[in-house]
């Protein structure tokens, strides 16, 4: 593991790219942030209550980097008061949709206007996903007709499999895209000691998320 | 050689002797059980104390006929099974299957595919028939899973029965329209930290962790969590006779039990929602569940409402609305019937030191415990229970 040469003198540090992925129920987002994590397809999921957290140390330009994403629940309800908590300090966001259930696509719109509500819009990356590629005979939602809806929110549109093995390089370079085109906008990044040492340093204003609405 | 096989043996016979002494208990158990079911009328508060006590209710066999009990249901007058007239034009069916589908692991493992996916379509009835005669209940993902440990205990139209008395009561709060209630409850858990371990409360505060590591722990009583079913079912034992605010007791008690592990982790929000989420599946939990008894009797509901409240924004408007309501045993509605009581409790605070150690004493009577079976008892029978295990003996068949 080839470390870039760290100017002497500041502590080292790890920098934390925070991801949030939303979309309906049964889209398939444990499925792909498992996938992007562990690398496979998990062979049993369940419904995701709550908030799930997955994380995974990559290297880019040979600066290591932190992936944190945090896997919602779909169900509508759970959105309100719960996952709120959660939206802060997010530096990226992924909606997903399933090819094959037209009405997961219907839903973007409201994902979209939740992140807005959430002070998450147009000005932090974004990228939609469409998941279960695999069973391409079922499709209900077409490329062209994502590809517009992708192209009027400014986002891109990656379609994917969660489960096929030959989509893991794929699943993978989605999420790294993401990793890459944040990491090159550094004011939007979480930065934090490797070591919490300082537990003595009071801090008034624990962790806030430098970010930047320009 | 021979001295090692001489204190093996001794060992043997010592885990045989505790052995003897735990199946003694266990049949003394059984026959109380058996005595307060045929007793008329049947003797709730002595099958309560079982269920709460150590082992809780046993087996199987013994729930499908305490829990009825525990849940004041009447068992000659079930829900009749429905036809398939139940799931057109359902609003709630699409997810329910969704989610019913991917509950595999809530299945034995080596249930046969084909009797699981009877059970499965089982589930799906009997959550949408409940849904069905309660209009004012709204689904949840995670109420599957309280469901499914009904429907493997009991069977299909009896869990309908329980857990349509039970999304009344205990859940209620869990199935209005919106999670401010959940919300709510799940408030109380800092304060019960904070009343124990002040440090770790505060580590816990500094990372912004929030509470929603415990939001599945909450509402579907663990059974979304725990592996080993006879955890979930154990814990259902203890949950059915105690107050509805039990499981947020019981999810304090796990994160104080955890005290090292989290004071070790790095103070962010991500490091400790992850570690807390992970539950450790060897839990002691009939320590945990005697613990969990204690800090309710120390801090109870009343004592914490306050400062659950200042945890939330939406108090007041929500309090308001509460007022209208006043279904019984609302976990909820017990809480702020228990705020509004607070003044008065305020001017008896003198007496509250002198008071907590009577509390102690009553709530061991309560939960049916001995002074005598302390934790070193506890310990003594666990370490108990995994020797034995290597000898096959079997105590939990």
């Amino acid at each position: 593991m080839a470390s870039a040469p760290l100017p002497l003198g500041p502590p080292p540090r790890c920098r934390i790219l925070k991801m949030i992925v939303i979309g309906d129920s049964g889209v398939g987002k444990t499925c792909l942030t498992f996938r992007f994590c562990a690398g496979k397809f998990p062979n049993k999921t369940e419904a995701t209550i709550g908030v799930d957290f997955r994380e995974k140390t990559v290297e880019i330009d040979g600066e290591k980097i932190k992936i944190q994403l945090w896997d919602t629940a779909g169900q509508e309800r759970f959105r309100k008061s719960m996952v709120q908590h959660y939206y802060r300090n997010v530096h990226a966001v992924v909606f997903v949709y399933d090819i094959t259930n037209m009405a997961t696509f219907q839903s973007l719109p409201a994902w979209i206007e939740e992140c807005k509500q959430h002070s998450l819009g147009g000005e932090i990356p974004r990228i939609l996903v469409g998941n279960k590629c695999d069973l391409k005979d079922a499709t209900q939602v077409r490329t062209d007709l994502a590809q517009k809806f992708a192209d009027t929110h400014s986002m891109p549109l990656f379609e994917t499999s969660a489960k096929n093995p030959g989509d893991n390089d794929h699943v993978e370079a989605i999420f790294m895209t993401l990793a890459h085109k944040l990491k090159n906008h550094k004011p939007m990044m979480l930065s934090q000691p490797l070591l919490d040492e300082n537990k003595v340093q009071l801090d008034p204003e624990p962790s806030p998320g430098v970010e930047c609405y320009c | 050689g021979t001295l090692q096989d001489n204190s093996t043996l001794l060992q043997f016979k010592f885990f045989y002797i505790l052995k003897l002494d735990y199946e003694s208990k266990r049949k003394r158990k059984v026959a109380e059980i058996q005595h307060a079911l045929n007793s008329s009328p049947v003797d709730v508060a002595a099958l309560r104390r079982m269920a709460i006590s150590e082992g809780g209710l046993l087996t199987d066999e013994i729930r499908s006929k305490v829990w009825p009990k525990l849940l004041n249901v009447n068992t000659d007058d079930l829900p009749p099974k429905p036809g398939p007239e139940l799931r057109e034009n359902n609003k709630d069916y699409q997810q329910v299957l969704l989610d019913v589908q991917r509950s595999l692991r809530r299945f034995p493992p080596r249930m046969p595919d084909a009797e699981r996916e009877v059970l499965q379509e089982q589930l799906i009835d009997s959550i949408l028939v409940v849904l069905k005669r309660n209009p004012q209940l709204h689904y949840y993902q995670g109420y599957h899973d309280i469901v499914v440990t009904f429907l493997l205990v009991v069977g299909e139209r009896m869990a309908t029965a329980l857990v349509e008395k039970l999304s009344t009561h205990h859940l209620r709060d869990f199935m209005d329209p919106t999670m401010d209630n959940t919300k709510h409850i799940l408030n109380y858990l800092m304060p019960i930290i904070e009343s124990v371990n002040p440090e770790l409360h505060d580590f816990m505060q500094r990372a912004e962790v929030g509470t929603i590591f415990a939001l599945s722990w909450l509402i579907t009583w663990f059974g979304h969590v725990l592996s080993d079913f006879r955890h979930v079912v154990r814990l259902y034992d203890f949950f059915l006779a105690c107050h509805p605010l039990m499981p947020i007791y019981f999810a304090a008690v796990i994160v104080l039990y955890r005290e090292h592990q989290v004071l070790e982790s790095e103070c962010d929000m991500a490091s400790v929602h992850h570690l807390l989420s992970q539950i450790p599946q060897d839990l002691p939990y009939e320590t945990l569940i005697s613990r969990a008894g204690d800090l309710f009797v120390q801090f109870p509901p009343s004592e914490l409402s306050k400062e659950a409240i200042q945890q939330e924004n939406t108090a007041v408007s929500t309090f308001k609305d509460f007022e209208l309501v006043s279904a019984q045993q609302r976990p909820d509605a017990v809480l702020r019937r228990r705020l509004r009581e607070q003044p008065q409790r305020e001017r008896r605070s003198n007496i509250t030191a002198a008071r907590t150690g009577t509390r102690r004493l009553m709530k061991l009577a309560v939960m049916g415990l001995t002074v005598a079976l302390g934790a070193a008892a506890f310990a003594v029978a666990n370490g108990a229970l995994e020797w034995a295990a290597k000898f096959e003996l079997q105590l939990f068949p």
